[in-house]
């Protein structure tokens, strides 16, 4: 017990020394989850829209009133004599209404008119917000017109856990796993391949020291240190952003601890493969955002991952840890809810410390 | 002495860049970077990054029961944006479900729903989103009205009571059915959004690494000290190395169009050509990037960390996988800078949209400008770093 | 019982033999020296005696048992020393303890008892790695004794350490010594081996022969010859066919001297005198010595058939410029970085045809001095005269007349031999038809011939050296730079390098070399000693020894100037 205090001792005595590791260590996270918090999103708030009005009718300006007092679109401006066409193709639009020739004389006459919305597919998931979005314009505008008529049935939408619609409040929780994921990682293997790869190691090997000690005392440190990144991350996400958590705490606190123990032993065990800093700090870029990120489910939904991928999701650790941070900080639903999420964690946990153990536990040079 | 020109001398030049070659030909590393990597990436984002909302899991807890009622539950168990989970006694069964995270969607029918149809009145049916992901949810809310709009349209040409009972006279009767036109992707792929963002990505990001490395390298192993004591000069010397790395990234562009086409099947429909000459330029711009990263750092490592920072923040601030108008208003103006952001667009423009350069125009001359300012900006702190 | 055994220990990394079937026995209380070249095999021995890596066949054993299990009574000095630079002495010292489970009063005992003594006890919130190379050696001591050992295993303990501190370690060591404790060392120094109470000769991968210094010596059953003439390079040439019948077995050129191996003192001294009278050659001296351990090194490895090749080298172009010209001058040069100032008001110069030595330890400002000179690094006072030029030193003219071998090698790993020197003749622009003819010959001299397309990253460090070596010179520079040539070679490859930097200088180049080893400064024409960046004495080898009277080598020259210099520094202060 003494030696892991003495190991974990060194280490963090030895990162706080390289001012570079710290900033590392502290600032470079903060500012990420800033920026991508901030850039990430896929909720389209300004839509460009431009209006071919063919008919000019009082109902057709009152149409294009509705568009252009929404929130969501701006009308903008574009000359009669060119094609709508071509202002999707110069990106100034995301859409281009159409206003057939007879719309207010034929509405007058109670029919039921085709008004067609161009809309740029080439972002398949704007495209479809722009079509809801807009479809929402023209029922309000027909319920204005009038009243919408007898006998049809009204949506009443409740938005539940979110109700302002806020993006931060998706990503944030999920950008700050991703963060987590990484940069303890990242401390870890490089000080694991900076020993193995200077020889500094060579005196714990003649030291005798247990692999458990020498593996624990450093995984340790780390630890410590992705609690700071994890508390400070928190801070911002509730100054900035407004993300704080909801409901009772302690599961999202064990969760993390475990979690920040599965993500330190994959740093080292990364480290202890590979002796190269450089290489090691690939291959951890490698697993943590490609997996974590991809895989995870931190931005993009995961079933919408295809099957087979699917099956390599449930082996990523953040694809858990994810789960019980949107619970912790959306939902509140507690220990009931993420059980099963913490024992996963625990799990691959396990597996990684094994496998870093089976590595090191000759204690001796391994050629 | 053999052929100079302005002091560069032809045969140092060859020999600095046959040696530049022989060392990237024997670095196993290189090798992945260049043709596994980028193949790996695409096909992994493209393939595993999906926004598309599809299958939403909706129960329904129908308090009225009636043919109505069946009617309006059975359209939105057809529809393929809905996976009908299943119905739920009481709308607080419903709630615990949702709570619980077994659904994303509930829709409540109030016990009074064919009752009011039939008096020409106008039964709200609550639905209930689980707004976690505000971009599910909007997506899911739309798809959820135009079922809706389709039942309430069907009703009425089916014959409901056209005179309400209240005496409203309306102004007019008919409705505008708007007719959504999806141009350039009709069959609204995601895919094809995302692996144009990867293109730009892998040429900038991956050329970054990869220069910074081959930068470094030099210095490192100590041989950096050789070359400056022999007579080459530090244009030679330059040019020795960006060209051949110029070269060798310039295959990716080619294996990643494959890869866009053969396995995504995304469309051509403008120039080709106009995209690889962009992607050159891109090609430039990483090498900037990397040169003076690596300018700014000591060893392979710190170069790596540097990257770590800079890297992620120019993916989310290019709109390569979200759009750029998803972006905070305050955060917009400093995509220009980011040479993907321009990249993306015209690829995403000449390919998806069959664009050209009339409308490109001042994506393609902010790009060069920025290879400019970048490859004028790393030659100098090289030569900086050298003298 | 014997302190530590080793029977028929064999290390192979896949096809490479590092270790051949060794034996060893050292008894305890005594300093043991394992010597050779890199590549030998030391550190593999070392590794396998701590018990940090499993020997592929064979026993060691550790007071009689297994080195693993043997850990807790051994202490392991690796090279580099193995401390961390970014804790303080008191944070090193601290950890190894408690790595060792060293209770912490013991530890704080010993600490405070071996820091003292080693002169640290001011240093113990200093950064490991901002002490100078002889403190490092010191921690990296203590840090191993603060566990209480009883063997000590130091590879290379003292390599680029200047001589004050190398003299004080083994005053430490025989302590240590006394006080009951068996110490092995690794050294390629051979004179260093000459402190040892036994030591073994090894040389890939096997003990050659082991006994005191005295007995292999005396094993030679000759006597040394030192010769002193004015024309030396003639004598050696009129001595050398001579060796070949037995009464003159060794010929060799050290500096200012010949020296001459010898079966028997009488008839040797008789026999030279007659050659020199034969070829109308001036003796000014001729006496008779005891020979050095390198002697019997050479003389071992010749027995083995190891002889290094010596074909002549090609020269293309006539000299341009007189021998005795200024080729390379510092005057008043002056390098300070933010923190301290490495190089202080330098002033030296070469002439074409001299071989002029910078000999100082790591951190005394010779590389930084050589960039000065090189115009790599630009000074921040004085100036610099370089082939003639004084502003342009950094022009392609200029540096196509200079030779540049750098200490950490200046070849392409990733490139074969071939790849690398075409490289090298490119860049110089070698003229195609001279390529051939000089690539033959550095396949030659580094005995690698029929092996160009051999990948340099995998050639053991001596060869490495030796290829860099003929690419420095591939373009026939007037001007030499050789940082650390020899540092690791063995000793008949060192005697190849020292012929050709004669031949070099003989035919009118200008060569610069810098090394920490004294003996091999012998070899010179002229020295400067370089400490902590000032040139304290200037001087050919013969003139530095009659500076002190009573001095046996170079080394204790040098550590006579230094210890006056920091009496007088302390003098003035004191008088301050």
């Amino acid at each position: 017990m003494s030696r892991i205090i003495a190991q974990a001792r060194k280490e963090l005595t030895q990162l706080v020394r390289d001012r570079r590791a710290l900033v590392l260590a502290l600032a470079v996270p903060v500012a990420q989850l800033f920026i991508m918090t901030s850039g990430i999103s896929l909720s389209v708030n300004d839509l460009p829209i431009v209006v071919q009005d063919l008919d000019r009718s009082a109902a057709s300006e009152r149409l294009v009133d509705a568009f252009r007092s929404s929130i969501t679109f701006h009308v903008v401006s574009w000359p009669d004599a060119r094609q709508p066409e071509e202002a999707l193709m110069a990106g100034a639009a995301r859409a281009a209404l159409v206003i057939p020739e007879h719309l207010g004389r034929d509405l007058a006459r109670g029919r039921a008119t085709p008004v067609q919305l161009l809309v740029d597919g080439s972002d398949a998931n704007t495209a479809q917000l722009v079509s809801g979005y807009a479809q929402q314009v023209t029922r309000a505008y027909d319920s204005a017109e009038h009243g919408g008529g007898a006998g049809q049935v009204l949506a009443a939408v409740r938005l539940w856990f979110n109700p302002g619609r806020s993006s931060t409040r998706f990503y944030g929780p999920g950008i700050f796993v991703l963060v987590l994921s990484i940069f303890p990682a990242l401390l870890a293997s490089l000080a694991m391949s900076r020993e193995t790869g200077q020889k500094t190691i060579l005196q714990v090997y003649v030291s005798n020291i247990s692999a458990h000690e020498f593996l624990l005392g450093k995984i340790a440190a780390f630890v410590v240190v992705a609690i700071a990144e994890g508390l400070l991350l928190a801070v911002v996400l509730r100054a900035d952003f407004g993300v704080s958590l909801a409901g009772e705490p302690t599961a999202f606190l064990a969760g993390t601890a475990l979690y920040l123990f599965c993500v330190v032993t994959f740093g080292t065990l990364i480290g202890a493969a590979i002796p190269e800093q450089a290489a090691a700090m690939q291959v951890v870029a490698l697993f943590g955002y490609l997996l974590v990120f991809l895989l995870g489910g931190l931005i993009f939904p995961i079933e919408n991952i295809p099957i087979p991928l699917r099956w390599v999701s449930n082996a990523v650790w953040g694809r858990y840890y994810i789960e019980i941070v949107r619970d912790a900080f959306l939902r509140g639903g507690g220990w009931a809810a993420v059980w099963p999420q913490i024992a996963a964690i625990a799990g691959i946990g396990g597996v990684f410390y094994t496998l870093a153990w089976s590595r090191l536990r000759r204690m001796q040079l391994a050629v | 002495m053999a052929a100079t020109f302005r002091g560069v001398s032809f045969d140092r030049l060859r020999a600095l860049a046959r040696k530049e070659f022989i060392q990237i030909r024997r670095d196993p590393r290189l090798a992945m970077t260049i043709l596994v990597q980028p193949i790996v990436a695409s096909l992994l984002i493209g393939f595993a990054l999906n926004a598309t909302v599809s299958q939403v899991r909706l129960g329904v807890a129908d308090g009225s029961r009636t043919a109505e009622s069946r009617d309006l539950v059975s359209a939105l168990g057809e529809s393929e944006s809905f996976h009908l989970v299943g119905g739920y006694a009481s709308s607080a069964l419903l709630g615990t479900a949702l709570g619980r995270g077994d659904l994303d969607a509930g829709v409540l029918i109030p016990v009074d729903f064919a009752r009011d149809l039939e008096r020409g009145r106008r039964p709200t049916v609550q639905v209930i989103l689980n707004a976690t992901n505000a971009n599910t949810a909007a997506i899911a809310q739309g798809y959820a009205e135009t079922i809706l709009e389709d039942y309430n349209r069907r009703r009425r040409l089916d014959g409901a009571p056209a005179a309400p009972a209240s005496g409203f006279a309306p102004a007019h009767s008919g409705s505008v059915q708007l007719q959504p036109a999806f141009l350039y992707n009709p069959g609204l792929v995601t895919s094809w959004f995302i692996v144009t963002g990867v293109f730009g990505l892998l040429m900038v990001l991956d050329t970054s690494i990869v220069a910074s490395a081959t930068m470094l390298r030099e210095r490192e192993t100590g041989t950096l000290e050789q070359l400056l004591m022999s007579p080459a000069g530090t244009t030679e010397i330059v040019l020795a190395k960006f060209a051949p790395l110029f070269a060798l990234m310039c295959v990716m562009i080619v294996t990643v169009t494959a890869v866009l086409r053969l396995a995504f099947h995304v469309p051509f429909q403008g120039s080709l050509g106009l995209v690889w000459a962009s992607a050159a330029l891109c090609i430039l711009c990483g090498i900037g990037i990397g040169t003076v990263i690596a300018t700014f750092s000591r060893t392979a490592q710190q170069a790596l960390l540097t990257a770590f920072f800079v890297n992620p923040s120019l993916v989310t601030l290019s709109g390569v996988l979200t759009p750029i108008e998803a972006m905070p208003r305050w955060l917009q103006p400093v995509t220009v800078i980011s040479p993907i952001t321009h990249f993306v667009t015209i690829a995403r423009t000449a390919l998806l949209k069959g664009g050209g350069l009339a409308e490109l125009w001042p994506h393609v001359a902010a790009l060069a400008v920025l290879t400019l300012v970048l490859l004028t900006l790393s030659v100098w702190r090289f030569r900086k770093q050298m003298a | 019982m014997a302190a530590i055994t080793a029977t028929a220990l064999e290390k192979s990394f896949g096809t490479i033999a590092a270790v051949r079937r060794i034996d060893l026995s050292i008894e305890p209380g005594e300093i043991f020296g394992l010597i050779g070249p890199d590549g030998a095999g030391k550190t593999s021995t070392f590794q396998m005696l701590a018990g940090v890596m499993e020997p592929t066949s064979g026993e060691a054993a550790i007071f009689g048992r297994a080195p693993r299990d043997a850990r807790a009574v051994t202490g392991y000095l690796t090279q580099a020393f193995s401390l961390y630079p970014d804790l303080t002495v008191d944070e090193n010292i601290s950890y190894t303890a408690a790595l060792r489970r060293v209770p912490p009063a013991t530890t704080a005992d010993r600490a405070s008892r071996y820091l003292s003594r080693f002169g640290l006890a001011s240093f113990t919130s200093r950064l490991a790695g901002q002490l100078s190379g002889g403190m490092k050696q010191k921690l990296a001591l203590a840090c191993a004794l603060v566990a209480g050992p009883r063997v000590l295993l130091l590879d290379e303990p003292t390599t680029g350490v200047d001589p004050v501190s190398r003299r004080e370690f083994w005053s430490v060591l025989a302590e240590l010594v006394a006080d009951g404790l068996t110490i092995v060392v690794a050294t390629p120094d051979l004179a260093e081996a000459e402190r040892c109470h036994r030591i073994a000769l090894m040389h890939l991968g096997e003990i050659k022969e082991t006994g005191t210094p005295s007995e292999i010596r005396a094993g030679l059953g000759a006597r040394r010859l030192e010769l002193r003439t004015p024309n030396l390079s003639e004598a050696e040439a009129r001595l050398s066919p001579v060796s070949s019948d037995g009464a003159l077995l060794d010929v060799q050129r050290v500096g200012d001297r010949i020296d001459v191996l010898v079966r028997d003192g009488r008839e040797g001294r008789r026999l030279v005198e007659s050659t020199m009278h034969a070829a109308s050659l001036p003796i000014t001296e001729l006496h008779e010595e005891e020979p050095l351990l390198e002697n019997a090194f050479v003389a071992t490895l010749r027995r083995l058939g190891h002889e290094a090749a010596e074909p002549s080298w090609p020269f293309q172009h006539a000299r341009p410029t007189p021998a005795g010209d200024v080729a390379l001058a510092a005057h008043a040069l002056t390098k300070r970085f933010e923190s301290f100032t490495a190089v202080r008001d330098v002033t030296m110069s070469v002439r074409y045809g001299e071989v002029y030595g910078l000999i100082g330890a790591n951190g005394a400002g010779k590389t930084t001095l050589i960039k000065m000179l090189c115009g790599l690094v630009a000074p921040s006072e004085g100036r610099v005269e370089l082939a003639g030029s004084h502003e342009g030193i950094r022009s392609s003219a200029v540096r196509q007349r200079i030779g540049y071998m750098s200490q950490r090698f200046s070849l392409y790993d990733e490139l074969t031999v071939a790849e690398n020197l075409d490289f090298f003749a490119g860049v110089y622009g070698v003229p195609a038809e001279e390529r051939p003819p000089k690539r033959r010959w550095v396949l030659e001299f580094a005995g690698l011939e029929g092996r160009s397309d051999q990948l340099t990253g995998s050639l053991p460090g001596g060869w490495k050296q030796r290829v860099a070596f003929g690419a420095a010179i591939v373009h026939e520079p007037s001007v030499l730079f050789l940082d650390e040539p020899t540092s690791g070679v063995d000793p008949l490859a060192r005697r190849s390098f020292w012929h050709l930097i004669n031949r070099l200088a003989d035919a009118g180049t200008a060569i610069l070399v810098t090394t920490h080893y004294l003996e091999e400064a012998e070899q010179c024409h002229r020295l400067g000693f370089l400490v902590a960046g000032d040139l304290v004495v200037e001087d050919t080898p013969t003139g530095m020894r009659r500076r002190q009277p009573g001095a046996r080598s170079l080394e204790d020259v040098f550590i006579a100037v230094v210890t006056a210099r920091d009496h007088q520094a302390a003098g003035t202060e004191a008088l301050a």
